[in-house]
């Protein structure tokens, strides 16, 4: 595999593979301390006393659990064994590769970690950049307070509580007061085990005026069976940090990709988001962003391009808590095949928050005669001095965009591939990313070239 | 004076309509329902059999269907179906001239101004007191043209092929709960049918008039409009203000034949105290046109989406909303259009003003099915808040499975600007009259779709409380 800065060594290997079940709570326990014993055992019992949501809740209206998943049949990886040769596939180092220029990396297999890497420069400054195992260990304090309690409770659903009870490891991601990382750490995650569940959470704690981004990639090989990918990413922002989180999914098809998303912003902290959602059969992002201080702004993006039948499914919500705060969402995403998009956003102006700036704006393009889009731009507003707006459209490909280009030589696929860029462009136009735009476009490219 | 006590009182809030008449029925069933009340009602109707096993499978349809859990505030609505009378019969039958309307209705309807309004502008008014018709006419030159307008009820008796053969295929028992409840005690209501080709220069108007304390009303109205006619109906409704809450659920079942066009405007004026729960739908046919324009000013809590069924190629449908809510109202309407057949469009515009603690929300539908090819929808909300209390929602759901159509969505939600009265009171306006002027200019697009009489009433009523609120 080739390298990237530092040595990528396998810390720990697993693969002892019990049913999805209480006892797997106990084991995952084992040599942990009383206080996350406890918070596994109690999301557990808040996983089992959830029901399965079904279509008939508004949240899940258009995304069929029963037919996606079975959650009994799912079988968990222990610590115990690991497939190293599940850490070299090709895609893996060829993903690693585009991520050299990076403050930090962090790659996870089958939801172990099996390397991590920091700027030296930046340890010494006192970031922490590490495995949730080993944060267990070393930094109790940081995972007692921030760890499934003010982001992302097992309360918050199903999903979020298996999260809570069974995750295996994970990163935690911690910046110092004023410390900047002018480049972003890198997560990538593999998954090879078909029929497992790999659940995995990411902490990130941006100390006030600090700034830093984190940006995950989710990749594996097509699975023949149905393979549940759970993430739980909380993100939290103090005063005046500044911060980025990217979530790359480009896992093959057979993986439900399941990820909750939080993220917390404090008084003039500005915390964005870009969800890409490209590979898994089924991916469902459920995406809060909570503007808690005054002057508190979040920028949230996100890009999907489906097709044969894969579904994506966005449920997001801008919660305003505080007033003079500012969030702007944009998503768009095109549809071939069979493929279908959900997206279901909603902004809460509460009661107090006056002077809020809120937008939403989701557009889909349907390639094809089998391809479904549902948008459900929600709001709710409780002030009355607020600046709201939101706006979906559902359309097809602009024939004059298309004539031009036929006019100027190019095939109609040719032509028809850079409108849908064009279209997907818009939303990376507003990422001030760099190395992670020109990803994320490659990784678009890709898939429209393989669609011939 | 600080903005908020200038608009303390927009004018929508004072309810001139809650004068009480002195109760007079000739019948009316036990309060709550059961099979036997709906019996009952089915034979003071003299109904054909069908329709009675219509009333009783619909019955059992609204006992298993459980409390819509969206929406508003349902709570305590089954406590007041519990106490309220479903069937109440004001007089022996409906009559044709206004002279012999018994007196104490008659009043009360001169009160609302009605004869005066068909005298002057309506090609024919009904009139609905609790739950049955009093009164139905007609003018003579659309009678003889073939223009039916009677209560639902001579509609059955008189006309029961044409009425079997389009009752409740719009609007299934089993649509939801309140159209189940509607097709089990229906009574009163409409039944309108507009020949081939027959213009209908001036509007229909039926009005509605709950007295009764703790009543339900049930109207259920049926129009038929027929190849390449035109015609437009007008609803309008008010009740006395009680301490206890009443219910009004009405179905509504219009269809709108090829190159037909047909309008339906609903002033909604109950009375704070009223559950308001209607269904109204359309289906239209091909090149045919149906615009609902839908006037949310009462009630407590009204929960009501006009729909277009466009199935015909080239069917249009178009929503007007305007909503006012109040202290303690809210109002969660709005409107669905469903594209099912090719080169369909429609359009949804919805306006809301919140004032006080009052709370509305806009919740749409626009589906566009596969081959539904050049479908082309557009949604456009606008709410305004007065108050740091006032709340506004925006629900619409956009559900598209066809390639080949266009449809978008957009809402904003203002206050009144500081800027714009600031403008408007450098012009010479005082703060009220700046105040008024915006609120008129917010709703202007759809008040002017309204017919005169309506449109100078709700320009009076901001007005007329904008002066009141001076000093």
């Amino acid at each position: 595999m080739p390298s990237t800065r530092g040595s990528l060594s396998i810390l720990e290997p697993a693969k002892t593979i019990p049913a999805l079940d209480g006892r797997a709570v106990d084991l995952l326990g084992r040599g942990a301390p009383d206080w996350l014993r406890r918070r596994r055992r109690h999301a557990w019992s808040v996983y089992e006393d959830t029901p399965l949501p079904s279509t008939r809740s508004e949240e899940w209206r258009y995304t069929d659990l029963s037919r996606i998943i079975d959650l009994e049949s799912l079988r968990l990886l222990t610590p115990d064994q690991t497939d190293p040769g599940a850490a070299r596939p090709d895609i893996l180092a060829e993903a690693m590769l585009e991520d050299w220029a990076a403050s930090g990396h962090s790659v996870l297999v089958d939801g172990r970690t099996v390397h991590i890497d920091l700027d030296s420069d930046f340890g010494r400054r006192g970031v922490i950049l590490t495995s949730l195992r080993s944060a267990v260990r070393d930094h109790p304090e940081l995972l007692k307070e921030s760890l499934a309690t003010a982001a992302i409770p097992p309360e918050q659903g199903k999903f979020e509580a298996l999260n809570a009870a069974l995750w295996s490891d994970g990163v935690l991601l911690y910046v110092p007061q004023g410390v900047r990382l002018a480049l972003p750490v890198r997560v990538t995650r593999w998954l090879s085990e078909p029929g497992s569940a790999v659940l995995t959470r990411i902490l990130v704690i941006a100390e006030a005026g600090s700034q830093v981004s984190l940006v995950e990639e989710v990749l594996s090989e097509d699975l023949v069976e149905s393979t549940l990918c759970s993430s739980a990413v909380e993100v939290i922002a103090r005063d005046g940090a500044q911060v980025q989180f990217v979530c790359l999914q480009r896992a093959g098809r057979g993986v439900f990709c399941q990820s909750a998303q939080r993220t917390l912003a404090h008084r003039g902290s500005s915390l964005n988001t870009l969800n890409v959602n490209l590979g898994s059969s089924v991916s469902r992002v459920d995406l809060n962003a909570r503007l808690l201080g005054p002057g508190a702004t979040s920028d949230m993006l996100g890009l999907y391009f489906g097709d044969e039948d894969q579904h994506f499914d966005h449920n997001t919500s801008q919660d305003h808590v505080a007033p003079n705060a500012r969030s702007d969402l944009l998503y768009k995403g095109a549809l071939d095949g069979h493929g279908r998009a959900v997206f279901r956003g909603i902004i809460r102006v509460h009661p107090g928050a006056q002077g809020t700036d809120a937008y939403q704006t989701n557009r889909n393009l349907l390639l094809s005669d089998d391809a479904r889009a549902d948008s459900l731009p929600n709001l709710e507003i409780e002030a009355d001095d607020v600046k709201c707006s939101h706006g979906a459209t559902v359309g097809q490909l602009d024939a004059d965009a298309l004539f031009y280009m036929l006019t100027r030589g190019l095939s109609r696929q040719q032509a028809e591939r850079m409108v849908v860029l064009g279209f997907l462009g818009d939303v990376l136009a507003r990422l001030s990313l760099g190395g992670v735009v020109q990803k994320v476009t490659r990784a678009i490219e890709q898939k429209l070239l393989a669609h011939g | 004076m600080p903005q908020h006590e200038v608009v303390r009182d927009l004018g929508l809030d004072e309810y001139k309509y809650g004068f009480v008449d002195e109760e007079a029925h000739v019948f009316r069933t036990k309060p709550g329902l059961d099979e036997q009340i709906v019996r009952q009602i089915s034979t003071h109707k003299k109904e054909p059999e069908w329709m009675l096993n219509f009333r009783l499978r619909a019955l059992r349809i609204y006992q298993k269907k459980p409390m819509p859990k969206w929406g508003g505030d349902l709570s305590s609505l089954e406590e007041t179906l519990d106490q309220i009378y479903f069937y109440v019969k004001p007089q022996d039958q409906m009559e044709r001239s206004w002279e012999d309307v018994p007196a104490n209705i008659k009043t009360t309807f001169e009160r609302l101004g009605i004869p005066e309004a068909e005298q002057k502008v309506l090609a024919g008014v009904g009139a609905q007191y609790e739950s049955e018709m009093v009164y139905h006419s007609l003018k003579e030159e659309w009678e003889s043209q073939g223009v039916i307008f009677d209560s639902i009820e001579d509609g059955l008796k008189n006309h029961p092929e044409l009425f079997r053969e389009h009752f409740a295929t719009v609007i299934p028992a089993a649509d939801n709960k309140f159209s189940a409840l509607n097709s089990a005690v229906w009574s009163g209501g409409s039944f309108v049918y507009i020949p081939r080709d027959v213009h209908l220069q001036t509007p229909l108007q039926a009005y509605f008039r709950v007295n009764q304390e703790r009543m339900g009303q049930f109207e259920r109205t049926l129009i038929i409009v027929e190849e390449g006619a035109r015609a437009h109906y007008i609803e309008g409704c008010t009740a006395p203000v009680y301490s206890t809450d009443s219910f009004h659920s009405g179905v509504i079942e219009i269809v709108v034949k090829p190159n037909a066009r047909f309008r339906y405007t609903t002033i909604q004026n109950w009375s704070n105290n009223m559950y308001n729960l209607v269904t109204q739908r359309a289906l239209v046919h091909e090149n045919g046109t149906m615009e609902w324009l839908d006037g949310n000013l009462g009630s407590k809590l009204t929960m009501k989406y006009p729909s277009c069924y466009l199935t015909g190629e080239g069917a249009h449908g178009s929503i007007m909303s305007i909503a006012y809510a109040g202290n303690g109202q809210h109002q969660d309407t709005g409107g669905k259009v469903v594209h099912s057949a090719a080169n369909t469009t429609s359009s949804i515009v919805s306006k809301s003003i919140s004032k006080g603690h009052g709370r509305s929300s806009y919740r749409g539908l626009c589906k566009v099915y596969e081959g539904a090819v050049n479908a082309r929808s557009n949604v456009e909300c606008d709410a305004l808040l007065i108050n740091d209390t006032s709340r506004t929602d925006t629900y619409p759901y956009i559900e598209i499975e066809e390639k080949q159509a266009t449809v978008g969505h957009e809402a904003t939600v203002s206050k009144v600007g500081d800027e714009q009265l600031f403008y408007l009171q450098s012009r010479g306006l005082s703060e009220e009259e700046a105040m008024a002027l915006i609120v008129r200019g917010f709703i202007e697009p759809i008040a002017k779709e309204l017919p005169l009489e309506y449109a100078v009433e709700l320009n009076r009523l901001i007005e007329l409380e904008m002066e009141g609120s001076v000093g």
